[in-house]
């Protein structure tokens, strides 16, 4: 039997989607564009659709403070992702195989660490890092983006390990295998394509940050979002280098997103840290 | 070994894997919590030394809110901000979820691309509509001067600066919901509506029937997650409008900011805060408690 007509790919309905998209996307087109274009053709009017590319701004932001900020980006995500996964994970899977009373209330308190908004933890931490001389500093930023991220592979890996049948790992402790083992040699293994887009989904949340990075660093351990405002307030309009500023610092969270677009869902419904 | 052994071994590895996780969650997330309702009773001003431990008067932060005209301006803001921004979310992302909700390979791959908007970084989304909002640069600008409107400013203008900010919010949070309706839509059975089709119905008649009933409680939950989510719109606000003209934009989570960070007063932006982070765990209270409600029902 045929699907109800409301759910049939008519060549209308693909046309109306293939608007729709253009539509929606046409802002974040429109600076792609531009990042491409010169000083000149960013003012001109009419703007002209068709031009040749330029990468002047690329390489002029190259060779500016901003691939240094880029670098701080860079490794501040990597090494709070790390830390995240390594405390996380255990935990993830002890959650998972524990049936104990306060699990749901654990549960709870991670999801409620997510929701807080950040300027909440912003304060506390200013002024804690002021007193031990953390600002500006990438440790800083590990240990504030490892605020959001630990809850998130908590949550996120719990349904991973749920999914591995306990009969497994009762059958390597009835042969003599400790606990630990049967984790790292047994369980981990089976977990790796979750761990592999849990560790994504907390690179770009500690990537994404803007409101952290403006705060607690200055000039040592800015972060390429923060350098891209920078440009606007420091170095006047400089609408060519600012957009493609802004495509630099969307390009690996493009990139990323499309190698886990299957997990994205639930990484975003854990209450998203944007902002 | 015996199985008490087992029972021991086992639970010391569980106490093992999960206590470093909590010890640091305590450090970073409770910790910090508790400082700022200690702050948020003193009157902490960054240049005057003794007041961080000045506990004499401690609810005198919150005596003030009530009377302070831009803490009430800004509260009322925000309601602007997330009423508008949630219902456009839910309405227009359950259009997008409908019109996508058929078989095909070619819509399938075309979803990815619906996505863009969420992922990308806020503070690129901010620049992306700074580029929309910026007269000089703006395709927007081009097209009025091309059919000779003049089109007025938007976010310096009092009228349309939080419309502005809305319409940016909407825009980034679409695919949210559009992805939360999709999934629902993906688990109605199709015998629903093909037995309502068998019946005379007609499209719509489907639609507020059948879909809808189905879908709502979906609708309800994403709405409220952009809700509780909505509190955190910073780069927008800071990078369009810098909460102005006036105070026209300024929403709790900025003038927080703009308290503590630009004015130094500590102590009273953590009294604001505390507020916001009632306000947020209220509202995440009832999502909780809405979605145990759901899970008997089912």
């Amino acid at each position: 039997m045929n699907a109800p007509t409301s759910r049939k790919a008519t060549p209308g309905r693909l046309a109306a989607i293939m608007v729709t998209l253009l539509i929606l996307l046409s802002p974040f087109l429109w600076l792609l564009q531009m990042s491409f274009k010169s000083n000149d053709q960013i003012l001109q009017f009419p703007p002209p659709l068709i031009f040749t590319p330029t990468l002047e701004h690329y390489s002029a932001l190259w060779h500016s403070a901003f691939s240094a900020s880029f670098v701080n980006s860079l490794l501040s995500a990597s090494f709070s992702t790390a830390l995240a996964l390594l405390l996380g994970v255990p935990a993830a899977y002890a959650l998972s195989r524990w049936a104990g009373r306060g699990k749901h209330a654990l549960s709870f308190a991670i999801l409620v660490t997510r929701m807080a908004p950040p300027i909440a933890f912003t304060i506390p931490f200013f002024l804690f890092y002021r007193w031990i001389g953390l600002l500006d500093t990438i440790t800083g930023l590990v240990l504030v983006y490892t605020s959001f991220n630990l809850p998130l592979v908590i949550w996120m890996m719990q349904p991973f390990f749920d999914t591995i049948p306990v009969s497994l790992e009762e059958a390597a402790l009835v042969d003599g295998a400790r606990t630990r083992t049967i984790f790292t040699k047994i369980v981990l293994p089976m977990v790796t394509p979750g761990i592999a887009a849990t560790a994504i989904l907390c690179f770009l949340y500690a990537w994404n940050d803007f409101f952290f990075a403006l705060i607690l660093t200055r000039t040592n351990a800015r972060t390429a979002p923060v350098a891209v405002v920078n440009f606007m307030n420091y170095e006047g309009w400089e609408w060519g280098k600012i957009a493609a500023g802004g495509s630099l610092v969307m390009a690996p969270v493009l990139i990323f997103s499309l190698a886990v677009r299957r997990y994205l869902v639930s990484g975003l419904t854990a209450g998203a840290v944007k902002g | 070994m015996s199985e008490s052994g087992i029972d021991g071994e086992r639970r010391r590895f569980i106490a093992f894997a999960l206590t470093p996780s909590l010890i640091v969650l305590f450090a970073i997330a409770v910790l910090p919590a508790i400082y700022l309702v200690v702050t948020s009773l003193t009157p902490f001003q960054l240049t005057m030394p003794g007041s961080a431990t000045d506990f004499s008067a401690p609810l005198r932060n919150y005596g003030l809110l009530p009377g302070d005209p831009r803490f009430v301006n800004s509260l009322w803001v925000q309601a602007k901000l997330s009423c508008w921004g949630v219902l456009f979310q839910v309405l227009f992302g359950m259009l997008l979820a409908l019109l996508l909700n058929v078989p095909s390979r070619l819509v399938e791959f075309a979803r990815t691309f619906f996505l863009i908007p969420m992922v990308l970084p806020p503070i690129v989304v901010a620049v992306i509509w700074k580029l929309i909002y910026t007269p000089d640069i703006s395709p927007l600008y081009y097209a009025a001067q091309a059919l000779h409107f003049t089109m007025p400013a938007l976010t310096s203008s009092v009228d349309f600066a939080l419309t502005a900010i809305i319409i940016a919010d909407t825009w980034e949070w679409l695919p949210f919901t559009f992805l939360m309706v999709l999934a629902a839509l993906q688990t109605i059975p199709d015998e629903y509506s093909e037995a309502a089709l068998v019946d005379g119905a007609s499209t719509l008649q489907i639609f507020w029937y059948v879909t809808l009933p189905f879908i709502m409680p979906i609708l309800v939950i994403s709405g409220m997650f952009r809700l509780i989510d909505s509190v955190k719109a910073f780069p927008l606000i800071f990078l369009l409008t810098s909460g102005g003209p006036g105070t026209v934009t300024e929403v709790t989570n900025y003038y927080a900011y703009l308290l503590a960070f630009d004015t130094n007063e500590i102590g009273y932006s953590s009294a604001v805060t505390v507020v916001m982070l009632l306000l947020v765990a209220g509202v995440s209270l009832g999502l909780v408690w809405m979605g145990r409600r759901r899970e008997a029902m089912a």
